[in-house]
């Protein structure tokens, strides 16, 4: 491939700088209301930059954004249900994930392609039984119940994922150890788990971030504003219609900045977990 | 040697056997369409047709040329359809017309009979006719063409389709047999097929859509090589051009001769009747109508929604499925109805009058297409697998290779090492994903909804499905997107599959097709842009490489409903970003109300949120390919275009597969981006309707047993699709078995 010549490189920063404004222009937006003290409700002039400047939206919301509760009250809300089925899915997952990378046992492709099923379903699909299943269990308006939910969206994708983590490492050091007498648990404990961790640890933030950004099934079954998540926060304030632009662009902001920035620091992780096990061709 | 060759099949029972085929279709369609006869109600525009036609018999009955010539009413269609209502109706008596009225009122209560259903029996004679011609060509298209249910709906009543269908396809399959038949045969067949077309126009101008694809298959098939001199050129072209243009003066000589009312003023009534349709299709009526661009495509994507009862079979969808995966042997074996559909496709997608009855110009080829889909599909898989396991079994057994896979190790003692480890994981799923997903089944068999969720809590819908199942009870009716549905008893019933059945037969037909169109046009979006922008950061000494792919990368870190906030920011009509900055001379279309543009805008949407991570894989992929690949091509002289069609694109596409086929998925399943940003019906995904239904505060809501049945038709859909993924990549070991 020939070096850029100068008419190449003037067309495609061009381009890059128009995509990147189709890129941005969207997010500014609804962005720049969230440092705009004067919109109470929906904004009603065409702007381009805010009308007072000013921070003092991110601290009203950081005090006070649901009925009494602020952002991190929501913010916990969020780490526990949506942390609290990364954990369950990949603890619960890992050892599933192990035995479909190295053990050989009857319906093993049945039941990988049933997980792949599992990995792609949207996550309404499983949510009316889900919520009749934890009505019976008088779990359903609690934040644990929301946990459980979230789980079961997860659960196939991250048994999926950890597998195509465990096959990445090489088996010749499994069968180093095996020569040593280690047994299936030995090695995987001391051998294929470390090895493995950062994958699962992509694996468990993906899952994380499938919870962080729900919120259709969270209001289903959550009842108390106590229990609020931020994702539910913000799109109770969107279906609301009188609710301050200024403060849900700044919640909205306060939600995804965090979360951009992981995204952007671990992308190539991120990639490789995401198209987990569907890229690797090794037969 | 394996066992003696198959005896050749004597030609005559061939014969018989296509005779045979033949009947059956023509007995199929007769019996379909006067079943729907009797059955079907008053439609729009059967009284305008049905008075036209008595007009007419009462005009011819007294000798009255004058009124034939002149009588203008519907002037916009010609008369040959309704000339031929009104010869059957000469033998009645006169009876007095229905009453007139606006085309915005509900069809005629009441219509005056005997006429009204010999009518309708001419119509359905004609669609048999049809169905008879088609067969005649391939049974197994005649048989598509009788049990399409948009078929039977209009070529069983008083419509102007049956005449002018029956003609376009008898043009088309005379001109097919000139083509394979020479001397004199070829110029009976050719004028026969120049009538036909004359008696089409003649009928309803739009059908003359068969007489483009004659055309077209014509001029290519003889397209004139090797010319040499100018004059030689000259004269080849005219050579070219003549027999058709012979063709189409005999086909306007025909039209001009069935055609009574042109004799007076041709020129000047043919302007008016044509012009009637152009303003026609700009109308108020038109536009309140509300249909979308795609509207076609969704009639076909299902049977005739409005009759339950009437058509017995309703195979629509699956014809139509059949047709795509058989347009490509159409193309290649009888290319003039691959034409025709697709100018007539093209047509109907862009013409902005969109009556379901205009579907008819096409049925003839699309079931073609079907048969030919049905046979290379289906059929030829089947016979050949059959035949591959008798050979099989006749065959000596041999040792096969064993696997690695196979090694014969007993099972039981695999089951005892993997039990502890999967355990866990086992117990995880069957309590969030497989109990929930069976509980689902259930429920999809029953009517359970808000009013009955104490019971169904209790045991319910076990005690339903067992009862229905064990046939103590008969089902209960539910029908799908009738907000009757909910029955507002207390205790579950057993309703059977039959809301299951209903989706699978093509109802919802609109959001089903708006689904799938909705993955095609984003994931074709996505990974245009996705691509392109890789190969542009991938180039060699671009500058700010990192700076751009971090900001190119913004809309896949955001969460996808943040995202859908920006989108619907921009574009709300009452503060919309766009619409607040728009001079007020320019009004922009309504998000809320105007289909297309909201296609447009959640398109635009969904490429914004997609596109990243389709890049994020190309990228990684570009960079797997080394570098001294190209310095190669560089030195042999390939560069460019040519290096990106035999180098890179061959190296990208596997790696990027995982990517689209993620990206598809999510596409089809897409559900935030809807919820947040609420698009008109039907511009809604399977997962969104099937939130509405189950969502208790909604309007629709509560209806947990249809909300139930539509996930279960989702989850075959997508094994249907991961099945189809399988195939498509198992060259590198697969999807599901990496």
């Amino acid at each position: 491939m020939r070096r850029l010549s100068l008419r190449g490189q003037i067309a495609s920063q061009l381009i890059l700088a128009l995509v990147a404004l189709f890129v941005l222009i969207p997010i500014w937006t609804l962005a720049y209301l969230a440092f705009d003290g004067g919109v109470s409700g929906w904004p009603t002039e065409f702007r381009i930059w805010p009308e007072q400047f000013t921070l003092g939206v991110f601290r009203q919301v950081w005090q006070r954004a649901v009925e009494g509760f602020g952002y991190p009250d929501m913010l916990r809300n969020s780490l526990f249900v949506s942390g609290g089925a990364a954990v369950l899915a990949v603890g619960c997952g890992a050892s599933m994930a192990y035995a479909f990378a190295r053990l050989r046992f009857p319906g093993k492709r049945v039941g990988l392609f049933a997980l792949l099923l599992g990995a792609l379903l949207p996550p309404v699909a499983l949510m009316t039984p889900l919520y009749i299943l934890l009505t019976a269990l008088h779990l359903r308006t609690t934040l644990l119940g929301l946990t459980l939910v979230y789980t079961s969206f997860s659960l196939p994708f991250c048994i999926w994922n950890m597998r195509a983590a465990f096959q990445a490492v090489p088996k010749d050091l499994e069968e180093s150890a095996f020569m040593d007498g280690a047994d299936h648990l030995t090695a995987f404990w001391r051998v294929t788990l470390p090895l493995a961790i950062p994958s699962i640890a992509i694996a468990g933030l993906i899952a994380f971030l499938i919870g962080y950004s729900e919120f259709a099934m969270g209001w289903l079954f959550v009842s108390k504003n106590a229990d609020v998540t931020l994702a539910m926060a913000i799109s109770g304030m969107l279906s609301d219609g009188f609710a301050s632009w200024s403060n849900m662009a700044a919640l909205a902001m306060l939600m995804s900045v965090p979360v951009v920035l992981i995204c952007l620091v671990l992308h190539r992780y991120l990639l490789s977990g995401l198209l987990g096990g569907l890229a690797d061709s090794e037969g | 040697m394996m066992g003696a060759p198959a005896p050749p099949v004597p030609r005559r029972s061939n014969r018989l056997w296509q005779i045979g085929a033949f009947l059956l279709v023509a007995a199929l369609a007769l019996g379909l369409r006067v079943r729907a006869v009797q059955r079907l109600p008053i439609d729009y525009d059967e009284d305008d047709y049905l008075t036209a036609a008595q007009r007419y018999a009462a005009a011819l009955r007294l000798g009255d040329w004058h009124f034939v010539f002149n009588y203008d009413y519907n002037f916009e269609h010609p008369p040959l359809t309704k000339l031929a209502y009104a010869a059957a109706l000469l033998p009645l008596p006169d009876a007095p017309a229905a009453a007139e009225h606006s085309s915005s009122d509900p069809p005629a209560a009441s219509l005056p009979e005997p006429h009204f259903r010999l009518a309708r029996c001419v119509a359905a004679a004609f669609g048999t006719l049809e169905a008879m011609a088609l067969a005649g060509l391939n049974p197994l298209a005649g048989l598509f063409l009788a049990i399409q249910t948009w078929q039977i709906k209009y070529t069983s009543q008083i419509m102007l389709e049956p005449l002018p269908a029956l003609c376009s396809t008898l043009a088309v399959v005379c001109y097919w047999k000139a083509r394979g038949s020479g001397g004199g045969a070829r110029s009976r067949w050719l004028a026969l097929s120049a009538i036909t077309m004359g008696l089409t126009a003649a009928s309803k101008y739009v059908y003359c859509i068969a007489g483009l694809a004659v055309a077209a298959d014509w001029l290519w098939a003889s397209f004139p090589t090797g010319l040499a001199g100018r004059s030689g050129r000259l004269k080849a072209i005219a050579r070219w051009l003549a027999p058709l243009v012979g063709w189409g003066l005999l086909a306007v000589a025909v039209f001009i001769l069935f055609d009574p009312r042109l004799w007076v003023d041709p020129i000047g009534r043919l302007r008016q009747s044509l012009l009637f349709h152009l303003d026609y299709a700009q109308s108020q009526h038109v536009k309140e109508a509300g249909y979308p661009i795609w509207q076609p495509f969704v009639w076909l994507s299902g049977s005739v929604p409005w009759h339950p009862g009437v058509f017995v079979i309703s195979l629509d969808l699956y014809i139509s499925l059949l047709a795509i995966l058989g347009f490509r042997r159409l193309w290649n074996r009888q290319r003039v109805f691959a034409l025709w559909l697709v100018i007539a496709l093209a047509f109907l997608t862009g013409w902005t009058t969109k009556w379901p009855q205009y579907l008819l110009i096409l049925t003839a080829p699309l079931s073609l297409a079907a048969a030919q889909g049905f046979s290379g599909s289906v059929w030829q898989p089947l016979t050949g697998w059959l035949r591959r396991r008798r050979d099989a079994s006749r065959a000596p057994v041999r040792q096969r290779p064993r696997q690695m896979d196979e090694t014969p190790v007993s099972h039981w003692k695999d089951v005892r090492r993997a039990l502890p480890w999967l355990l866990p994981g086992t117990m995880a799923l069957l309590a969030l994903a497989i109990y929930p997903l069976v509980y689902q089944g259930a429920m999809a068999l029953t009517d359970f909804n808000a009013t009955s969720i104490r019971d169904g809590i209790q045991g319910g819908v076990w005690r339903a499905v067992w009862q229905g199942l064990t046939g103590q009870v008969r089902p209960v009716p539910v029908d799908l997107f009738v907000s009757s549905a909910v029955t507002f008893a207390r205790k579950v019933h057993f309703a059977g599959p039959s809301v299951l059945v209903q989706l699978l037969g093509g109802l919802g037909a609109d959001v089903l097709f708006f689904n799938v169109l909705w993955v095609v046009l984003t994931l074709s979006l996505q990974a245009a842009l996705g691509i392109g922008l890789a190969l542009i950061l991938n180039r060699r000494g671009l500058r700010l490489a990192g700076l751009w792919r971090s900001v190119l990368l913004l809309p896949w870190a955001i969460p996808e409903f943040v995202g859908a906030m920006f989108w619907l920011r921009l574009f709300e009509p009452d503060y919309g970003w766009i619409p607040e900055g728009m001079p007020h001379d320019i009004p922009l279309p309504s998000f809320f109300a105007d289909k297309n543009f909201a296609l447009f805008v959640l398109v635009i949407a969904a490429t914004w949120y997609g596109f990243p991570l389709i890049m994020l894989a190309a990228s990684a992929a570009l960079k797997s390919i080394p570098l001294e690949v190209y310095d190669a091509a560089d030195l042999d002289g390939a560069a460019g275009w040519r290096q990106l069609q035999y180098i890179t694109w061959p190296l990208l596409l596997p790696l990027v597969a995982p990517a689209l086929i993620i990206r598809s998925i999510f596409s089809f399943n897409q559900f935030y981006l809807f919820y947040v940003m609420r698009p008109p019906f039907p511009l809604t995904t399977w997962a969104s309707v099937s939130f509405y239904f189950f969502n208790a505060i909604g309007p629709s809501g509560g209806q947990f047993a249809v909300s139930a049945a539509i996930n279960i038709f989702t989850v075959l859909v997508l094994i249907g699709l991961l099945l189809v993924f399988n195939r498509w990549t198992r060259a590198s070991e697969g999807v599901t078995y990496a």
